[in-house]
């Protein structure tokens, strides 16, 4: 308890002068669509970095045999896909 | 049809105890045959570089998922909904992509054991020392309070004696551990996963079908007063749950998750036993699909027993009331069995990656630093064992010095997290940015936690009463500038000392990367 009061006492006017109007300018983003829009693009994102910004041979390196089952690429996107169909039905 | 919530343990039949038994036996037996193969310190703290792709997905999953999370994330969905599911979803999958092809190629091809010898390499003995430190207490810590939280939950379901519990898991988690080291813990994670889900997955279709079907449980939830959010992955800020949208995709999806599956010994680990970088990368990928399973398993039950229980203040009651009162005998053995399986495969990670780093960047970095020499593998081995013994017989002790102060594991979870923004900036600077300096990753780690006691311990800063995933991103956001100012302003750190610790070299120069691979493959 002491600590928490010394830590108020010296941090909270100047946290909050920093933070509340950040918190409030997120707050106002009351609009679901871009709520899911960011969901969707940190599971799109790193896909499209695999596929096109990773160069095939750096993601595939060491795999045991050639072909689209060994593809790491492919792996991704497989995986990703039922993350993606649960946000699309049940994300806001 | 409606269950009754009662203290009454379940009373476990002739084939739930025989299920159980089998169990425990089966792991022990196979968890100690894979002491044949350890001859080195390589062979116990990281499988002698020779985990498929399935087995180190497989353990990263188990891993992650204790006793005490299947118990207190289906209450986590009985209070908040499916929101919970985000930690497993949100918080996995773009991690792991990120995990799979930044961060575990880069610390296979350095050849390390641990998460400290990669920042030591990178840094210095300083960041490596403090953040090992800071590892190696937390993980002996954890162990006891993952054992004294367990023996008393599984009291509480079935009502076995909780030293007898403790004891039990010492004895045999500390045996194949000890014998086996990561192997052991490894192959055993596997089996132990197969009966996890298993024994979730039954609980949960079996809730699902007394709840009258899927649509039907949606329904009724959605129906009941203060409920409307329930069945909503993404929630308002002003909701009143600790996991609103924001903090879910910056503090958790950013920074939380990728700090954890980029930094955390016990995840890491696995991969740098992988027997390929492929089979690294692949074992990540595929802990990430296994990962759309877990909240099927653990959160479903807990909204079942929103609609099949009558109403309960403490959601963490939900999975015990219902393996008691929904299970018929023999699944609930198998279930038992499921919850033994995940607090095992807990322990035995957090022996295993305890000792790892206590052994290789504590006690052999300490003696290099003041003798000048490093530590003989066979003496690397033989601390090993020793500490594998000492560490779990002592969380074994002090678990029962945790009566009454159950917050602990509270405590512990958040101070942990106090460390994974900062850790997650520095690593992620010293692997893409190659101006990050040795005294801008200390300045990073130290400031970094520094501010984030700050944030923790100063109310009316963010708009949750348990704003963790804010404190998360916003540490994150503050060790990265930290770290930048400082590097620029500190002298630059020799090519030889970051060759092959930065992105963009690897990526281009080939001769540096079949360097690195004959590294990696013990050609140094």
């Amino acid at each position: 308890m002491e600590n928490e009061s010394f830590f108020n006492a010296v941090f909270q006017g100047p946290l909050q002068a920093l933070f509340h109007p950040i918190n409030n300018t997120i707050g106002s983003i009351d609009n679901v669509n871009v709520w899911k829009a960011c969901a969707f693009l940190l599971f799109v994102l790193p896909m499209l970095w695999v596929w096109f910004g990773l160069r095939k041979e750096y993601v595939n390196l060491d795999a045991p045999k050639e072909g689209i089952l060994y593809d790491l690429r492919v792996w991704t996107v497989l995986a990703m896909i039922p993350h993606v169909f649960f946000y699309l039905v049940y994300g806001a | 049809m409606q269950y009754s919530i009662g203290d009454v343990p379940a009373q476990l039949t002739g084939i739930d105890i025989t299920i159980v038994l089998t169990y425990m036996v089966g792991v022990f037996i196979l968890g100690s045959f894979f002491g044949r193969y350890v001859n080195s310190a390589g062979d116990f703290f990281v499988a002698g570089k020779a985990l498929p792709f399935w087995a180190i997905g497989m353990s990263v999953v188990v891993t992650d998922i204790g006793a005490t999370d299947f118990i207190a994330t289906a209450g986590a969905g009985y209070t908040y909904g499916i929101a919970a599911a985000n930690f497993d979803w949100m918080g996995s999958m773009p991690a792991m992509v990120f995990a799979a092809f930044l961060f575990v190629p880069y610390y296979w091809r350095a050849g390390v054991f641990t998460i400290p010898e990669f920042l030591g390499r990178r840094y210095n003995a300083a960041v490596q020392i403090i953040h090992a430190t800071i590892w190696g207490i937390f993980l002996i810590v954890m162990l006891a309070v993952m054992l004294w939280l367990t023996a008393q939950m599984l009291n509480t379901i079935v009502g076995w004696d909780v030293y007898v519990c403790i004891w039990l898991i010492v004895a045999i988690t500390g045996i194949y551990t000890f014998s086996g080291g990561l192997n052991a813990v490894v192959m055993t994670d596997v089996v132990q996963l197969v009966i996890m889900f298993i024994g979730g997955i039954a609980l949960s279709v079996i809730a699902v079908h007394e709840s009258g079907g899927l649509m039907a449980m949606q329904e009724k939830i959605l129906a009941m007063p203060g409920k409307e959010h329930h069945m909503t992955l993404l929630l308002p800020q002003d909701s009143g749950s600790p996991y609103p949208w924001s903090g879910i995709i910056f503090g958790l999806g950013i920074v939380m998750a990728t700090g954890y599956m980029a930094g955390n010994q016990a995840v890491v680990q696995r991969t740098l036993g992988a027997r390929s970088e492929w089979d690294a990368k692949g074992g990540m990928l595929f802990a990430g699909f296994l990962k759309v399973f877990i909240p099927l398993m653990v959160i479903v039950p807990g909204l079942a027993a929103i609609v099949l229980l009558p109403p309960m203040e403490n959601g963490d009651q939900a999975v015990p009331t219902m393996i008691r009162e929904v299970l018929p005998p023999g699944l609930r053995g198998l279930m038992f069995a499921a919850l033994m399986a995940a607090l095992m495969s807990s322990v035995d990670s957090t022996l295993n990656s305890a000792t790892t780093i206590w052994s290789s960047d504590i006690i052999a970095k300490i003696r290099q630093l003041l003798t000048g020499k490093s530590m003989p593998d066979k003496t690397l081995l033989i601390i090993g064992r020793t500490l594998t013994v000492v560490f779990i017989i002592t969380a074994g002790l002090g678990a029962p010095l945790l009566e009454g102060k159950e917050a602990m594991y509270n405590f512990i979870q958040t101070a942990l997290s106090m460390f994974q923004g900062p850790v997650f900036a520095i690593l992620l600077l010293g692997i893409l940015w190659r101006k990050t300096t040795q005294w801008g990753g200390l300045a990073g780690l130290v400031l970094g936690v520094c501010f984030t006691t700050i944030l923790n311990n100063t109310d009316g800063i963010f708009p949750s009463d348990d704003p963790f995933l804010y404190v998360a991103w916003w540490s994150f956001v503050f060790s990265i500038i930290v770290t930048v100012l400082v590097s620029l302003v500190t002298p630059q750190d020799s090519d030889e000392k970051v060759r092959g610790m930065i992105f963009g070299q690897v990526m281009q120069d080939g001769k540096l990367q079949r360097v690195l691979k004959e590294r990696a493959n013990g050609g140094e």
